[in-house]
């Protein structure tokens, strides 16, 4: 007893010793307070080789946790992340109304007819209600090619196209096996849905899915291969109800292209897809839409008018037209007051196509930054039959060999 | 060794590590201790456009609480907190008066009278490119 | 700190006069009474443990905000922020914890030693009292995380007491202090466990060790009986306690330093809200065979009246039950107290297996 005390008095001491030399080798916290919550918070402890997420977001304003959720103080990783909205994806659409939303982000308020969110929820890209519906009118489980169904069940009551809402679509409530099987296979691709597992079927959810570009990066400036992760990875088989992975390796662009029976034009695989296609068409106009032509009309015409008409155009006046934010977004090309830019029969701007003063166009890529100088059609020898039009019938002269 | 000085020295080491282990317990709750749980206070107030004080104009801000003085010769900012101890000053016709022990400094911040012995300090002003006037309270 | 303080005072303190360390520490007690194998060292080492409970309790309190918006976020600020703080929480932590074990150990010892009998009987309830205020203070502490995974076992915890006839609502005001499990319910526990049950536990701690003393020491034979007569003298005492002491420290740091406390995301303000499918809904470890049986049935049955009667039959062994004999008193299951015995057995193993089924 008399040697144990001297024994275990120096086993505490050595213990205690232990507890401080454990606590030296703690890593030291990094404290980021970002101006917009005033709470600091301990991401960059270990984030900090992260880039910044755009130029609109940084991180010394908005942090990581407006946007990420998460446990801001907790320096264990699985405790830090256990409450991160979307996992590592805060714009999925579960959750992008409390990460991305908000009147002061990308809600919008109710006068500047911004809500981001509600339109990308209500689009096709989202409900994915044509193709719901034109299946279940084939086999048989519904008399009219109208919409019911979408992926998730929305509504709008404001909506312009007498589509208030739409139930969430059960394969189970159709005994038909090919529209199980439909409701198996073909949804997974579209926003409201989850991603199937496999390489043919990964791409980011939400808003990430498109404007996500690259690690931890969001941009306006959206590439081609953004839209092919979705678009271009292989093709369905109607008959099988399933999908076909594409195997080949394109070596061009113009061969990655691959709807086999698809015909384009040089700007249509030189240009990327946010070069023509509009706001409205890719991300919805808010209102709810039976199908894809309902919504997606930019044509050629739209940038190179007609053999009697001129495209359409506005002369910018207003410094707070919604162009100016749009290039300020995506800086590539110095847009003034008083340029003239293409706008659709809509009315939306394609705000990088502008007119040049000898009546022709100058345009840049948005993702490419690439220069480009076009004419309109009008005063060219182009034989066209003025009642026809739509793209399809410019395929006939002007698409390139494959 | 005897009998006797080997029982002195395992008593020895007995307590000799008994106070090096107290030691490094007290030094542990010490630092535990000193832990700042809040985050540190602001020290760099951006003021806006420099252009919003004219010349010989002088202006009390509250919230930080500070008077920034634009001057003929520029800018500059005297601390609103009593030298004291550290009430915040209220202004009255001649100066700056302390609720808490009633010292006075004038317009300049000389004390008029005590309890306080310093002067107010001044505090850093910088303008920056865009032409806004930053103040450092450190 | 605590244990420098706690060897000062046995050792330079002695020549002051006689005081309450005096009186728990005679000049020399029979040797039996202070044999590792006849005491476990159970009941000195569970004073130990709430002096521990103690000291890191008060240092936590330096940083622990109790409001439902701060409580979860100024115990991540403990655990990953204050220097030593996390150490000290699991400190906190791992001390409630053995003392649960340790003072089960003891209740045990006491019935399978017979040394409940007269006239210890009264300190036997003291101590069957410590025990369920130191379940309460666990439970308690426990909700004081005020993370994600406390919302079950405080919602269905304390609905229990609303099952409870005539008084159910009345307990339930005074544990929750409103009627929705919310904001009030925060600083109920907090109080509760800082000062309430806290204030209890010393009073109880205090008059039981005074009660040891008072009724003899641990309970050996009386010395006509005694098979050994050896003394041993104080200094011999306080050492076997300070070696305890020493165990007992090195075993809590070492689990300290490697094996966290449990920590889970904060509650939203709104308890409702906090609960997910992530969620860990099981009572805490003490409470699992509780939990159990309430999946059997009606809760006040098997949440309330079952264990009120479990207690209620422990608190009754020394007065309904036939008395030892007094020479077998201190000696390891004695015959003459055999029916206790198989009956705190037959109980123990029973909520064993219901805390191991409901793992």
């Amino acid at each position: 007893m008399r040697r144990l005390l001297p024994l275990f008095s120096f086993l505490f001491f050595l213990t205690l010793l232990l507890v401080w030399w454990v606590d030296s080798r703690q890593p030291k916290p990094v404290e980021l307070i970002p101006t917009l919550t005033g709470q600091p918070e301990y991401c960059i402890t270990c984030h900090a080789d992260l880039p910044e997420i755009s130029a609109s977001h940084p991180v010394e304003t908005f942090g990581c946790v407006s946007c990420h959720g998460g446990e801001r103080l907790a320096l264990d990783a699985d405790l830090a992340h256990s409450t991160m909205r979307g996992g590592a994806n805060p714009s999925d659409l579960s959750v992008a109304e409390i990460s991305c939303g908000g009147s002061n982000c990308h809600s919008g308020s109710e006068a500047d007819d911004r809500d981001h969110i509600q339109r990308v929820m209500t689009s096709v890209q989202a409900t994915y209600a044509g193709a719901i519906a034109s299946i279940r009118y084939t086999f048989g489980a519904q008399t009219d090619l109208a919409a019911h169904f979408g992926i998730a069940a929305v509504s709008d009551d404001e909506s312009q196209t007498g589509i208030k809402s739409l139930d969430a679509f059960n394969p189970a409530i159709d005994s038909n096996p090919m529209l199980q099987k439909f409701g198996e296979n073909c949804l997974v691709c579209h926003l409201h849905a989850k991603p199937q597992e496999g390489e043919a079927f990964a791409r980011q959810t939400g808003c990430a899915a498109c404007h996500s570009t690259g690690e931890h990066t969001m941009s306006t400036a959206i590439p081609y291969t953004q839209c092919n992760a979705c678009h271009n990875r292989g093709n369905y088989d109607l008959r099988t109800m399933t999908f076909v992975e594409r195997t080949d390796q394109p070596t061009s662009r113009l061969a990655d292209y691959y709807q086999p029976i698809s015909q384009f034009t040089k700007c249509e695989y030189t240009l990327d897809c946010v070069d023509c296609h509009t706001r409205d068409e890719t991300m919805g106009d808010g209102d709810i839409h039976a199908n894809q032509a309902s919504i997606q009309y930019v044509q050629c015409k739209t940038c190179h008018g007609t053999l009697t008409e001129l495209p359409l155009t506005k002369t910018l006046t207003d410094p707070n037209d919604i162009v100016f934010r749009m290039a300020f977004l995506n800086p590539i090309m110095d847009l003034k007051l008083g340029d003239t830019i293409i706008v659709t029969e809509q009315g939306e701007p394609l705000w990088n196509a502008r007119q040049l003063p000898d009546g022709t166009f100058e345009m840049v890529g948005k993702a490419t930054k690439q220069y480009f100088t076009f004419r309109p059609v009008m005063g060219t020898a182009c034989e066209q039959n003025p009642d026809q039009q739509e793209s399809n019938y410019c395929h006939e002269c002007h698409a390139v060999e494959k | 060794m005897t009998n006797l000085s080997r029982r002195d020295f395992l008593k020895l080491v007995r307590d000799g590590f008994l106070v090096l282990s107290g030691a490094l317990a007290l030094g542990g709750v010490l630092r535990f201790l000193d832990f700042q749980p809040n985050p540190a206070q602001k020290t760099q107030f951006d003021l806006g456009s420099a252009t919003n004080y004219p010349i010989g104009s002088r202006t009390a801000l509250s919230e930080i609480p500070a008077l920034l003085i634009h001057a003929e010769s520029g800018f500059s900012a005297l601390s609103l907190v009593c030298t004291h101890l550290g009430c915040n000053l209220g202004e009255d016709e001649s100066g700056f008066a302390c609720p808490c022990h009633s010292s006075h400094f004038d317009a300049e911040g000389k004390v008029t009278h005590g309890p306080a012995a310093k002067p107010l300090s001044p505090l850093r002003i910088e303008i920056s490119e865009d032409n806004r006037v930053i103040l450092h309270t450190s | 700190m605590y244990f420098f303080i706690l060897h000062l005072s046995s050792f330079i303190l002695f020549p002051m006069p006689p005081s309450f360390f005096h009186h728990l520490h005679p000049p020399t007690i029979p040797t039996a009474q202070a044999r590792w194998r006849h005491t476990l060292a159970a009941g000195g080492t569970a004073i130990f443990l709430m002096l521990i409970l103690g000291v890191t309790g008060i240092l936590e309190m330096f940083y622990y905000a109790p409001n439902p918006a701060e409580a979860a976020l100024s115990v991540q600020t403990i655990t990953y922020h204050v220097p030593f703080g996390g150490f000290i929480r699991n400190l906190h932590y791992w001390a409630a914890q053995a003392l649960i074990v340790v003072s089960a150990v003891h209740f045990l010892r006491v019935i399978f030693t017979a040394a409940y009998g007269h006239p210890r009987r009264f300190n036997y309830l003291l101590g069957l009292a410590l025990f369920v205020v130191s379940i309460m203070l666990d439970f308690t502490g426990y909700i004081l995380r005020w993370d994600v995974d406390i919302c079950w076992p405080l919602t269905t915890g304390t609905n229990l007491l609303k099952t409870i006839p005539v008084i159910g609502d009345f307990l339930y005001r005074i544990a929750v202090g409103g009627n929705e499990v919310c904001e009030t319910a925060l600083l109920r526990f907090y109080t509760w466990h800082i000062f309430g049950l806290t204030i209890l536990v010393v009073i109880l701690g205090v008059w039981h060790a005074f009660r040891v003393r008072r009724d003899g020491g641990i309970a050996v034979p009386p010395p006509q009986l005694r098979a050994d007569v050896t003394r041993i003298p104080r200094d011999e005492l306080v050492r076997r306690e300070v070696l305890t002491m020493f165990i007992v420290s090195i075993g809590l740091i070492l689990l300290s330093i490697f094996v966290p406390a449990p920590i889970a995301a904060a509650m939203s303000v709104s308890i409702r809200e906090s609960v997910t499918e992530s969620v860990d809904v099981r009572a805490p470890w003490f409470f699992l065979w509780v939990q159990q049986m309430l999946k059997w049935g009606d809760p006040f049955i098997f949440g309330v009246l079952i264990p009120s009667i479990i207690l209620a039959l422990l608190a009754l062994i020394p007065y309904i039950f036939p008395q030892p004999n007094e020479a077998e008193i201190g000696s390891w299951f004695p015959k003459s107290n055999r029916l206790a015995q198989i009956i705190v057995a037959i109980i123990g193993t029973i909520i064993i297996i219901l805390t191991f089924i409901n793992r």
